[in-house]
């Protein structure tokens, strides 16, 4: 029997616990910033501050976010800004990527080119298209404000009231202001989009559309019945990830809307931003900011599920 | 991206495919184009209605290129450049977005680029290398943590800073912002780390085990130097994150000079409302370094992106 030395059993433990050292940085970061800032939001979300302190309420401020009417409202307008840029990107986005997969000269640099919106900041992405629009003085003003093309009176779109809502008060159709916005948000998302749907087809093989051509396919038949059940997962993740960065960036209409006019584009988390650091009421944002939540890890625990089906059928 | 083949063989129609390119590419440059003219032009010139396009108009002749009132009164503004001798340049720049924001913004993105690489790579090698247990529920939470609205994880961080500083710890507003960017944009990174290590082979490592190498100086030695390519994709693309982020250096930093420059920049947009050349000068000068390095790293910037959705 060899007698194990305390020297080497402790560099053995050493070398099994390896994985647990170089991640546990990584752990402490994400529990300080990700973690506890979640479960105090919860936390949060159930007290209310009293002239003593924070005190219980239990759904309190649950009950009275969902009975304001700014709540409502922004329900309404996220759908519609959500489904106008999720639906414009996708569109646009795929139709882009398709035309870059062919073989052509230059789509390395029509793809630069096309990047360039993504590299700029959201300030400067809302404020670039304030500046076309600003009433008077922005360079599209000078044909949106004609009387003739937009009658009676012109447009102002950063100033313009809505218009009449087809169903009830849904917000549809939307408000300029809410048509520049998806605008503005689709382009500053259209290129990541193109760029995951382009590498998505490039991965496909070569040989089953030309299989499909053989069989007489033309392209619209090869793009529906080929590539679309191809890189479905692909399009299904980049539906969601549009969704989850349209539900958390606020920064486009800071420098764009700020909300405004009025509340027309106060979407859910603009709403939220403006309960809590213009009202300072932290307790209400709290519990916006949960259900907010939910509906990123539904949207997150999405992406995973359509993931794994494609890693499962690989 | 030209190397990786096309799935279409039969290409009659280049030109077709080359005008919609080509004006896809075109709509989406307008909003830049447009900004990049206006940054040009004379508070004049924009004042003016109905708005001119191009500022190149006389009494009589509607466009007349050596009539161009082009000015650089924007840049100047933003700058604030004075002579000063004594400097490297023979001037100094005073504009406080330059001269204070800037500064900010570089120190934090470098910084927290810097520790994101370094702790996706640490992370990202456990993970691709190491079966144990967690292994997966801890990869799903990583990814779950990334759910979190923003938004939300500003509401906890605002109130840990007051009550920090209130408590007489030593607290710096710098070191805190950075590991909060560390924070936010180190769950992505894992995951590209982690698809790096993934693809080089295993057997690389176990060939260099063999030969006598220890399992740290296999790191070093053989995966490391594969890796620099992933590394600097990671790099690159939290420079940009933190470069571009606004809220959180906006609502958790409590000394305006250490704000970062998107503070600098939505404060220069509120002093100079109708000063739309200042605005666009402005909205350029921060915008052009990280175009620059987009430019130069694009290839790095496109696998990171494609590594970082798909897997995630």
């Amino acid at each position: 029997m060899q007698q194990i030395l305390p020297q080497e059993n402790r560099r053995k433990w050493f070398r099994n616990s390896m994985p647990f050292w170089l991640i546990l940085p990584t752990i402490i970061v994400l529990l300080v910033v990700q973690v506890y800032p979640l479960l105090y939001t919860a936390w949060l979300s159930l007290e209310q501050r009293q002239q003593t302190g924070w005190s219980f309420v239990g759904i309190q401020n649950f009950k009275l976010l969902f009975a304001t009417s700014l709540f409502s409202d922004s329900i309404g307008l996220t759908i519609v800004f959500l489904v106008g840029h999720v639906v414009l990107t996708m569109i646009v986005g795929f139709i882009t990527a398709f035309l870059l997969s062919r073989k052509i000269r230059f789509t390395g640099l029509y793809l630069t080119l096309l990047f360039l919106p993504w590299v700029l900041s959201q300030i400067i992405a809302g404020e670039i298209f304030r500046l076309m629009v600003l009433p008077d003085y922005g360079i599209l003003s000078g044909i949106l404000q004609n009387p003739a093309l937009f009658p009676p009176s012109g447009l102002s779109v950063l100033t313009a009231s809505p218009p009449t809502p087809w169903f009830g008060s849904f917000p549809f159709p939307p408000s300029p202001a809410m048509v520049l916005l998806i605008l503005a948000s689709t382009w500053r998302a259209l290129p990541f989009v193109t760029l995951l749907i382009l590498a998505s087809i490039q991965l496909i093989p070569l040989e089953i559309i030309e299989s499909g051509r053989i069989d007489g396919a033309n392209t619209l038949q090869i793009i529906r019945y080929i590539m679309v059940p191809i890189i479905l997962p692909t399009l299904v993740v980049a539906i969601f990830s549009l969704t989850l960065n349209a539900m958390n960036g606020v920064g486009l209409i800071f420098s764009l809307t700020a909300g405004g006019p009025g509340t027309e584009t106060q979407i859910m988390p603009w709403l939220l931003y403006s309960i809590g650091w213009q009202q300072l009421n932290f307790s209400g944002a709290a519990a916006l900011a949960l259900v907010i939540a939910v509906v990123n890890l539904a949207l997150i625990i999405g992406t995973l599920r359509v993931t794994r089906v494609e890693e499962a059928s690989n | 991206m030209s190397k990786i083949s096309s799935p279409f063989r039969h290409n009659n129609n280049h030109w077709l495919i080359h005008a919609a390119l080509i004006l896809i590419v075109f709509i989406s440059m307008v909003p830049i184009i447009l900004t990049v003219i206006t940054s040009f032009k004379l508070q004049q010139d924009i004042e003016r209605t109905p708005p001119v396009l191009l500022p190149c108009d006389t009494a009589t002749q509607s466009f007349d290129l050596s009539a161009c009132r082009w000015s650089l009164t924007g840049y100047q503004h933003v700058l604030n450049p004075a002579p000063a001798p004594k400097s490297l340049l023979g001037f100094k720049i005073n504009g406080t977005l330059i001269s204070v924001y800037l500064g900010n913004t570089i120190l934090y993105a470098t910084a927290t680029s810097l520790l994101v690489v370094l702790l996706a790579v640490m992370s990202g090698y456990a993970f691709s290398r190491f079966r144990f247990r967690g292994h997966k529920a801890l990869m799903t939470g990583i990814l779950v943590i990334t759910g979190v609205p923003l938004l939300t994880n500003l509401l906890a961080l605002y109130q840990m800073g007051i009550i920090i500083r209130k408590s007489g710890l030593p607290y710096d507003d710098r070191v805190f912002i950075v590991i909060v960017y560390i924070g936010l944009f180190l769950p992505l990174s894992v995951w590209i780390a982690k698809g790096f290590f993934d693809a080089i082979p295993r057997d690389l490592e176990d060939a260099a085990l063999i030969d006598g190498c220890s399992r740290l100086g296999a790191l070093f030695r053989i995966i490391m130097p594969l890796t620099i390519p992933g590394m600097i994709a990671i790099f690159l693309l939290t420079f940009v994150n933190v470069w571009n982020e606004f809220l959180a250096g906006y609502l958790l930093i409590e000394k305006n000079n250490l704000k970062p420059v998107m503070f600098g920049l939505y404060n220069f947009l509120g002093e100079n409302l109708i000063n739309l050349q200042v605005i666009g000068a402005a909205c350029i000068l921060i915008s052009l370094p990280i175009i620059l390095l987009f430019l130069y790293f694009r290839r790095s910037f496109f696998i990171a992106m494609v590594e970082g959705s798909v897997k995630g």
